[in-house]
């Protein structure tokens, strides 16, 4: 797949059109040009697309359950283990104030019925405090086992960094980028 | 009041409030709760001394709770007093994860205790159980958790579905590391965890319902012959095996124990409503126990009478049954926030 | 048919047949993402004392065939879900990318080289790394 310019590909987003791509991509998901989201990026950032599904889904209609971030239902969360970040005075992309950001995480693919289209998120969690005690949820959608760590959903992964302390407080859900 | 083989460590990470791990002890035929051990953050499990004599527990500290310098350590327990007797200080590793009976383990002779860390590096921490002290740290790169195949022996399961294999020496240095194939098929069905042994074999079980052992034989590790824990018409009916803590095996009838729920793909960590009982010389079922909560973690007892120990990690309550005829005979409540791991001491 | 159509034609029949992973070739930034990044971070850093840095070893490894032979059988990247075609095209990109030094005169890695070196990983991990490091001075 020849890359594909990026500013292209944002425009692609704000349309929101689907294209009638298979509902269920492998896990591995499509992705597009994303050096500008990479190179030199400590935090992972909030696409477009991410502050569209954080609102209601649909025009004039209820705000259903996959598309609320304060859900275990949201469907960001689709393999999420843990607090909700958003219920804990952060949101499902920053964490709570004092806490870090883990930086070492597991990164997968969700599905998003909205717009039908898969995406890539990574589970940093939120670390330096106790537990946060609010929104328990455990999802296991493509979990594997804790010797394959990178799809894990099973590690305390705030143990990545002397800075975020390990103690657990919450996970997030970012979007990194659409999966195609 | 001398020990039981039917008495029950019941180990707690306590999710809520992590920096207050417990392990919890209960007498499985009075019903009676004799005692807890506090033991620090995100804690896994006790482990007893094969003799008796000690109970091992490898514990994270913070300086200021929930926060502050990080500090491992092993602690020693005296078992008549549950009270704490000593400590060995082990690498601030120590992985932590949803507890798993395979993220600390003894040799076979009880020599030594092993311990799986993640940095995310991975390596293994070696203590000398019997002189009480710190050996060495193992890396086991691409490679997670504890087996113990022997004295001087264990194996990880490596992220491609292959296992270390493991060899130390008298003073619990590694002498040799090497890799098996695959024994495990990661892409597709992958073996839990969750893998229990009995005498020379251990027994995993896939997401799918496959029972894949592991054998342990003087040319090394190989592959037994895989069976299925359900029948075509139960697997278009999506029973599989599930849980945290999901099997439990007893030797002397060589049997193994397996929640069962009924799910679609992806339901591996869900609790069930039965535990399916696997005569293992016969490789089929024998009997299907009804459970009256949600199990997501068992237990049998090694003796000729076991009992069978079920919990879940959203409830306090610890169903007790006899684990041949299926009777249930009792529930003990209050047993813990968040337990996990249910260890025989 | 004309161009467009065809062109057209051949989306539709690209997309059928994504479902498919054999069908699809991501690009290498993507698999840094997917197989990567949640270790050595998106710029490759790492985590000081527990995720080493890519970006000054990469190039450095890749002028030994030792340290070739290292980057392919490291467990983190011969235990990752790409084929040996695309664990090479992404070693390539990620020299191109997360390297402080520049790939001059290196060799890009190919899908033989790998599929030689990739299997079985590496176990001696961290001596190799240190004596590739001190080799590499």
């Amino acid at each position: 797949m020849r890359p594909v310019d990026a500013t292209a590909w944002l425009d692609f987003l704000v349309e929101g059109s689907a294209r009638g791509i298979a509902r269920r991509t492998s896990r591995r998901g499509l992705l597009g040009s994303l050096g500008a989201l990479l190179v030199g990026a400590a935090v992972v950032p909030l696409l477009p697309v991410a502050r569209g599904a954080e609102a209601p889904g649909k025009q004039g209609g209820a705000l259903d359950k996959s598309q609320d971030p304060t859900q275990c239902e949201y469907w960001r969360h689709c393999a999420i283990d843990g607090y909700l970040c958003g219920c804990c005075g952060g949101s499902a992309s920053s964490c709570p104030p004092g806490t870090e950001q883990s930086a070492v995480t597991w990164v997968g693919t969700c599905h998003n019925p909205a717009d039908g289209m898969d995406y890539v998120i990574s589970y940093n969690d939120c670390c330096g405090k106790g537990t946060c005690g609010r929104c328990l949820c455990n999802r296991n959608e493509r979990d594997t086992p804790i010797y394959v760590p990178f799809e894990s959903n099973d590690y305390d992964w705030c143990t990545g960094s002397d800075k975020a302390n390990v103690p657990y407080h919450c996970s997030t859900a970012r979007i990194v980028a659409p999966a195609r | 009041m001398p020990a039981s083989p039917h008495w029950v460590w019941v180990n707690d990470f306590v999710f809520p409030h992590m920096s207050d791990g417990q392990a919890m002890l209960v007498d499985g035929d009075s019903g009676r709760f004799l005692g807890v051990l506090y033991t620090g953050f995100g804690f896994t499990r006790v482990v007893p001394a094969k003799d008796g004599r000690v109970i091992f527990s490898p514990e994270t500290y913070f300086s200021r709770g929930t926060r502050g310098t990080r500090t491992d350590v092993v602690t020693l327990y005296d078992p008549a007093h549950l009270a704490a007797v000593g400590e060995i200080g082990i690498p601030p590793k120590r992985s932590e994860n949803m507890p798993m009976m395979a993220n600390q383990q003894l040799t076979d002779d009880g020599r030594f205790l092993l311990i799986y860390n993640f940095t995310p590096g991975q390596s293994v921490t070696v203590v000398d159980a019997e002189r009480r002290a710190y050996v060495a740290e193992i890396e086991t790169a691409g490679c997670a958790l504890v087996f113990p195949t022997g004295p001087r022996s264990f194996f990880s399961i490596c992220g491609d579905g292959a296992l270390l294999d493991v060899r130390l020496d008298d003073s619990g240095h590694a002498t040799a590391r090497t890799r098996t194939e695959a024994m495990f098929d990661v892409a597709h069905d992958p073996a839990t965890e969750k893998g229990v042994r009995v005498g020379d074999t251990w027994l995993f079980v896939t997401y799918g319902g496959t029972l894949q052992p592991v054998r342990i034989t003087p040319q090394g590790l190989r592959r037994g012959p895989a069976w299925s824990l359900t029948s075509p018409g139960e697997r278009v009916e999506n029973w599989r095996p599930g849980g945290l803590q999901q099997l439990a095996a007893h030797a002397g009838l060589n049997r193994l124990y397996s929640i069962m729920h009924q799910g679609g793909p992806e339901t591996h960590k869900d609790p069930g409503k039965e535990v399916w009982v696997y005569d293992l010389a016969l490789r089929r079922r024998i009997q299907r126990i009804a459970m009256r909560n949600p199990a997501g973690s068992i237990q049998v007892t090694r003796d000729a009478k076991p009992l069978l120990f079920a919990s879940f990690i959203e409830s306090s309550t610890l169903d007790v049954y006899d684990a041949v005829s299926g009777q249930h005979l009792r529930s003990i409540e209050s047993v813990g926030t968040t337990p996990t791991l249910l260890v025989n001491p | 048919m004309s161009a467009v159509g065809a062109a057209r034609l051949a989306a539709a029949l690209a997309a059928l047949l994504l479902g498919s992973d054999t069908a699809l070739a991501y690009q290498p930034q993507v698999n840094y993402m997917l197989q990567c990044m949640g270790c050595h971070r998106p710029d490759g850093s790492g985590e000081p004392g527990r995720v080493p840095s890519v970006r000054r070893t990469l190039v450095r490894f890749a002028r030994l065939a030792e340290g070739r032979r290292y980057l392919v059988s490291v467990p983190g990247a011969a235990q990752s879900r790409l084929t040996d075609a695309e664990l090479a095209e992404l070693i390539n990109w990620m020299m191109d990318h997360l390297s402080d030094l520049p790939a001059t005169g290196i060799a890009p890695f190919t899908a033989a080289e790998v599929t030689r070196n990739r299997r079985p990983p590496l176990i001696e991990v961290s001596a190799t790394r240190a004596r590739l490091i001190d080799q590499t001075r």
